[in-house]
């Protein structure tokens, strides 16, 4: 049986960067083959040059045996090929039906969709799966959004469908489901490039493809290998795959978060009646698909958005609706998600970045006007410290990477924040040896008696590194308990909104 | 003050609404195709006066209408293209991009003017005659209706159908589906291989003609000369009209409308001598410009474009 | 092999000097074509230009006196733009800022000379900023389009003046035209340029050009406005009020476009009527964009405008080509210079395709 897909030694180039050096694999029909690498090891973009988005400068792609050209996604589509990405590429206002129509022959110049309409309808149920076609899309749930993804690539007929890290956004359930789905297309011969770093979904498939630095490090069959293997072979090295976490006796009550409600920006409730409490010298995590009320949380603690009822209780400072200058004030300190939308300012160098916040007081600032020498003092401490790989202190901090740009909202959380640390998703797209160090800073903070509360969607994350564990679902806590005896097929189903009574702790 | 409520009186506002009407639905409607597309072409004031200069040139050269307004669209055309090869292919900052052609298009219509036309006596104009009014039979009888809606130039008429034509278009075809998407998610179009570049220049440029009509009317369908600053900020009132009416073909009309009354009315304040200082009457449009997009503001889900004025990347989420 | 435009990692510092150059160059040979439709001498009109502009003392003074509202017009709408908000109505701001100094010195009266200058500068500074404050505070309340506000907002102050200076009480009842009577001489801007009738005003906008950078780049306030600009969210979420700052910002815009007013008032015209701005307001944009909104960088782009107003009208008289031709040649410019800048952010590459 020959390959339907075979990538032959292909070169890209981004600048300076070689993101993808010499790089060959294949893909058989009816498989579920796997590109499994950190981030930056170049999986997005081999993906995005077998779909014709970005276009190599050495090497060929064989579909069916036959080399093709492919100049642009069309071209793609032309051979099968077919690519859901990460971030959905879909327009929220506009229905189902449209989106995957736009761009297709069953586009006609006047628009009649209902050819379209019946084979839409046939495709959904043949995978058994329910959805509205003349919804909006802001008006679905995620996991939906992903199945409309699918739809716009099955409509055309892909005979190899590429997935981007399909399942950041799904809960375990929905996970289960979307590999069934998969198994589904297999079995009717077609082929699936998973792109993931989740070892759980790494082991589902039938071969891996490991990338490290652009580079192929080899093609395994996954029957024949483990996850310790594979980690290795993806960073390169041994790799302690989870933290030590100490035992450690938490303090009293420091972040008391009691009925807390908030509306998003187009005025749906997203915070339905938060009750959260932290101890000093605690790790509290969130666990939950992102989109389910974090974001809401962090920013209506940190004085962002409006607190519609209930109170935050900050060592014993009412700080509800409080502004976040005073929310800062009083020590609480918060490492955002999206680092470049709310955490630094790009086109700020790297100093300016660190005193951001603490930008009009001293040491940095005096008598209105700024005190560059210290800036430029407590910035090469930070760089020091932090490990915070930058050309120097003023280097545009747009140009960092992920992880260093990380590193230095870290740093000045660090440096501001006194009381309680808020996380949120701080792990996303960071290299291993990043999260590493991430791990161990926060629990030197928790050592230090500081309250931490994080959410992720890293389970793994959340078990090793919190001494409890909180299930976010729909803006509601849906469980509380301790990560001591926490089973993941218990939080999966509260990730899921079922309401399922916590397993206790087996008695020791 | 009662003899605002005369019957003549209020039939001649509203027919005057109706006229005034025109160039900001032709100008705003075509702002609507663009911005749609995810170009905020703020030089809709220049191009508007560009193309009323050429128009009153092309008439004046060959004494046809159809020049005029012929001249008008490549002018239209011509402008809007240069804004959409300097946002969509350079990808340049388009509000500072729109204020440019803005004051280009003032400085060289009035330079060609002086250079051209303005006549060696001074106080000699040129002049041009005015389009003909177009009194449709039959209908024009209707009382009421008639003189107001049906006695107006032809200009108008196609002003007004076209309302129904750009949501049909915007709404009803491929191509105003491919173009409603640029403006919300370029990315989708880029990703099903088709290209973001060359569907912006086809709605900018078509906008472009459309700005181009209305700049047409304001010189060849409503006074017989060109005078600098004809244009009186007509553009920049298309542009609110967009916004308060919500980026509907429908909801711009009303807006559009609003306008030529206040419009309207000011004119004709003047000559049944009210009390209040003219300068009032004047400034009315402006300010009521600025109470629409407050009133906007609040009230109802917005359809601006989700990337409005926000430059199109491959390879950035 | 095909042509294709990769954005760079960083703005290219070379390129961003080199496009200047290349606006300047573009732009001459276009006016020159231009120039060449009208039938006019390019040489002599050129010449004329420089002439007019660099001449004599006299000439030099008149450039200087041209620059100076649109040094402070400049840096107006470099502080707002470096806020991210597109301040258009700094032509509005001026007139507000003329108004509001007028107004001043009918309160004061002409008696005490000299020594109620700085109320006046004071005073129109404040009309000016509270009319930009206006459009700022409709901004971060409303949420509406800042440059359409500044737009109307320009026509209103406009109507209003008209009215207070052709029917309204303001006029000066023995002139035809809409203008109040003559300031007296006492108040008139003390000069500083023997030969020529360069005012003060021309060293005031320097020096606020001098303050208005020292604070962009080296106050807490500046680092506050540029964080604004370039990242709401972020400076949200650390602590910096955004809507506060934009309205701050949007006043001090508005007040140095109002000194500007004032300057021409008290500078030039010696009287409030409607000429006493010949779209400064508008030329401050072109020239905060071609300064890369750098504050000094803004003086010396002014004075480059200035110069070529005094040249335009030389030229005029000298070739015939009638001087608007300046204001259309100022837009080339800018069009060029936008075009050329994205060479300092991007780069062609030769690319072999695959």
């Amino acid at each position: 049986m020959q390959p339907y897909l075979k990538v032959e030694n292909v070169t890209k180039h981004f600048h300076q960067i070689v993101a993808n050096d010499n790089v060959s694999f294949d893909v058989m029909p009816s498989e579920i083959h796997c590109l499994l690498g950190e981030n930056g090891a170049g999986k997005s973009t081999i993906a995005q040059c077998i779909y014709g988005f970005y276009h190599p400068e050495e090497g060929t792609i064989y579909v069916k045996g036959e080399p093709v050209s492919l100049t642009s996604p069309a071209a793609a589509i032309a051979v099968g090929i077919g690519m859901v990405h990460q971030h959905f590429v879909l327009v929220e206002s506009m229905s189902v039906l449209e989106n995957i129509v736009i761009g297709t022959e069953a586009a006609t110049p006047i628009l009649d969709f209902k050819s379209a309409e019946a084979k839409i309808r046939t495709i959904c149920e043949f995978y058994d799966v329910d959805i509205d076609l003349h919804a909006k899309i802001w008006q679905l749930p995620v996991g939906k959004q992903q199945w409309v993804e699918i739809l716009k690539a099955l409509f055309l007929n892909v005979r190899l469908l590429i997935m981007d890290e399909p399942t950041a956004v799904l809960t375990p359930q929905e996970s289960k489901r979307l590999f069934q789905i998969f198994h589904e297309m297999t079995s009717d011969g077609m082929s699936i490039i998973l792109i993931s770093h989740k070892m759980d979904e790494v082991m589902q498939s039938d071969r891996v493809t490991v990338l490290r630095r652009g580079k192929n490090v080899g093609t395994v069959t996954t029957a024949d290998t483990s996850k310790s293997e594979l980690t290795n072979m993806m960073v390169g090295r041994e790799v302690e795959l989870h933290v030590k976490r100490d035992a450690h006796e938490h303090g009293g009550e420091l972040l008391k978060i009691k009925g807390l409600r908030a509306k998003n920006d187009f005025g749906t409730e997203k915070l339905s009646s938060i009750d959260i409490t932290v101890h000093r010298g605690e790790i509290v995590g969130i666990a939950g698909v992102a989109g389910n009320g974090q974001g809401e949380l962090f920013e209506t603690l940190m004085g962002v958005r409006k607190a519609t009822a209930g109170s935050v209780i900050l060592d014993g400072e009412d700080i509800t609706n409080s502004s976040p200058s005073n929310v800062q004030k009083q020590g609480m300190g918060y490492i955002p998600d999206d680092r470049f939308s709310a955490g630094l300012v790009g086109d700020f160098d790297v100093q300016s970045n660190l005193i951001l916040g603490a930008h009009r007081e001293a040491p940095f600032a005096r008598g209105g006007f700024l005190n560059f020498s210290k800036i430029k003092e407590f910035a090469g401490k930070a760089i020091d410290e932090f490990e915070i790989k930058t050309p120097s202190e003023t280097t545009i901090s747009r140009t960092l990477s992920g992880g260093n740009a990380q590193k230095v909202i870290v740093a000045r959380e660090f440096a501001q924040a006194s009381k309680v640390l808020l996380a949120n998703q701080p792990s996303r797209g960071l290299d291993v040896a990043v999260i590493e160090y991430m791990h161990e800073r926060i629990l030197e903070k928790r050592r230090a008696e500081f309250g931490v509360l994080m959410a992720s969607e890293e389970l793994e994350e959340l078990l090793s590194l919190c001494d409890r564990v909180l299930v976010m679902f729909k803006g509601r806590i849906m469980g509380d308990f301790p990560t001591e005896g926490a089973e993941i097929e218990t939080i999966g189903l509260l990730m899921a909104g079922q309401d399922v009574a916590p397993k206790q702790p087996e008695p020791v | 003050m009662s003899e605002l409520f005369q019957e003549t009186i209020i039939i001649s506002i509203l027919a005057a609404t109706v006229r005034i009407a025109t160039p900001l639905v032709l100008a705003a409607l075509g702002e609507l195709i663009t911005e749609r597309a995810g170009i905020l072409n703020l030089g809709i004031e220049g191009t508007m006066l560009m193309s009323a200069f050429m128009a009153f040139v092309g008439t004046y050269v060959s004494g046809s209408f159809m020049v005029g307004i012929l001249f008008a669209m490549l002018a239209g055309a011509f402008m809007s293209f240069i804004m959409v090869f300097m946002a969509s292919t350079l990808k340049v900052e388009q509000v500072v991009t729109g204020l440019a052609m803005n004051m280009l298009a003032a400085g060289m219509s009035l330079y060609l003017y002086k250079a051209f036309l303005a006549g060696d006596t001074a106080g000699v104009f040129p002049t041009v005659d005015v389009m003909p009014t177009l009194t449709l039979p039959l209908l024009s009888d209707i009382p009421y209706v008639g003189p107001i809606l049906f006695t107006q130039k032809a200009l108008t008429y196609f002003a007004f159908l076209l309302v129904p034509m750009v949501w049909f278009f915007l709404y009803r075809t491929k191509w105003g589906l491919e173009i409603r998407c640029l403006g919300e998610n370029p990315k989708v179009i880029d990703t099903k291989g088709m290209s973001v570049t060359a569907r912006q220049y086809g709605a900018v440029i078509m906008g472009g003609v459309l700005v181009g009509l209305g700049g047409a009317f304001v010189t060849i369908g409503s006074v017989a000369r060109f005078v600098p600053e004809i244009t009186a900020g007509s553009g920049w009132l298309a542009l609110v009209i967009v916004i308060a009416g919500n980026w509907r073909p429908m909801g711009i009309v009303m807006a559009a409308l609003i306008f030529a009354f206040l419009n309207a009315l000011q004119l004709h304040i003047q000559g049944v001598g009210v009390e209040l200082p003219y300068q009032i009457f004047l400034a009315l449009p402006y300010v009521m410009a600025i109470v629409l997009m407050v009133l906007k503001s609040g009230k109802g889900r917005s359809e601006e474009p989700a990337r409005l004025a926000v430059p199109y990347f491959r390879g950035e989420t | 092999m095909a042509l294709t435009v990769e954005k760079r990692l960083t703005p290219s510092k070379k390129w961003m000097v080199l496009s200047i150059f290349i606006a300047l160059g573009a732009s001459a040979i276009v006016s020159a074509i231009l120039l060449k439709f009208t039938g006019a001498d390019v040489g002599m009109a050129y010449a004329a230009l420089f002439d007019g502009a660099f001449g004599d003392t006299r000439a030099i003074g008149k450039t200087l006196i041209k620059a100076t509202p649109i040094i402070l017009t400049g840096i107006a709408v470099t502080v707002a733009f470096r806020a991210k908000i597109w301040n258009i109505g700094a032509e509005g701001q001026l007139f507000a800022g003329a108004l509001a100094s007028y107004w001043a010195y009918l309160l004061l009266g002409p008696g005490a000379g000299v020594y109620i200058l700085p109320l006046i500068f004071l005073a129109g500074f404040i009309g000016g900023g509270l009319y930009g404050g206006l459009a700022g505070f409709l901004r971060s309340r409303f949420r509406i389009n800042e440059v359409l506000t500044t737009v109307m907002l320009n026509y209103v102050i406009i109507f209003f003046m008209s009215f207070m200076l052709v029917s309204g009480p303001w006029r000066d009842p023995s002139s035809h035209f809409a203008q109040t009577p003559r300031i007296d001489k006492s108040v008139w801007l003390p000069k500083i340029m023997d030969g020529s009738k360069l005012h003060i005003g021309f060293l005031i906008a320097v020096v606020c050009a001098i303050a208005v950078y020292v604070m962009l780049t080296r106050s807490s306030l500046g680092y506050e406005i540029r964080a604004v600009g370039h990242n709401p969210r972020a400076s949200k979420f650390k602590g910096i009020n955004v809507g506060k700052t934009a309205i701050l910002a949007m006043c001090i815009s508005g007040g140095l476009a109002g000194l500007a007013g004032v300057t021409e008032v008290f500078g030039v015209a010696y009287r409030l009527k409607g000429e006493i701005s010949h779209g400064y307001g508008f030329t401050g944009i072109i020239v905060a964009v071609l300064a890369v909104l750098n504050p000094l960088a803004v003086i010396f782009v002014a004075v480059f405008f200035g110069a070529f107003a005094v040249g335009g009208v030389v030229m005029q008289v000298a070739t015939g080509v009638p001087s608007v031709i300046t204001s259309a040649i100022e837009a080339i410019i800018l069009l060029f210079f936008l075009a050329a800048g994205t060479l300092t952010h991007f780069q062609i590459v030769w690319k072999d395709k695959t």
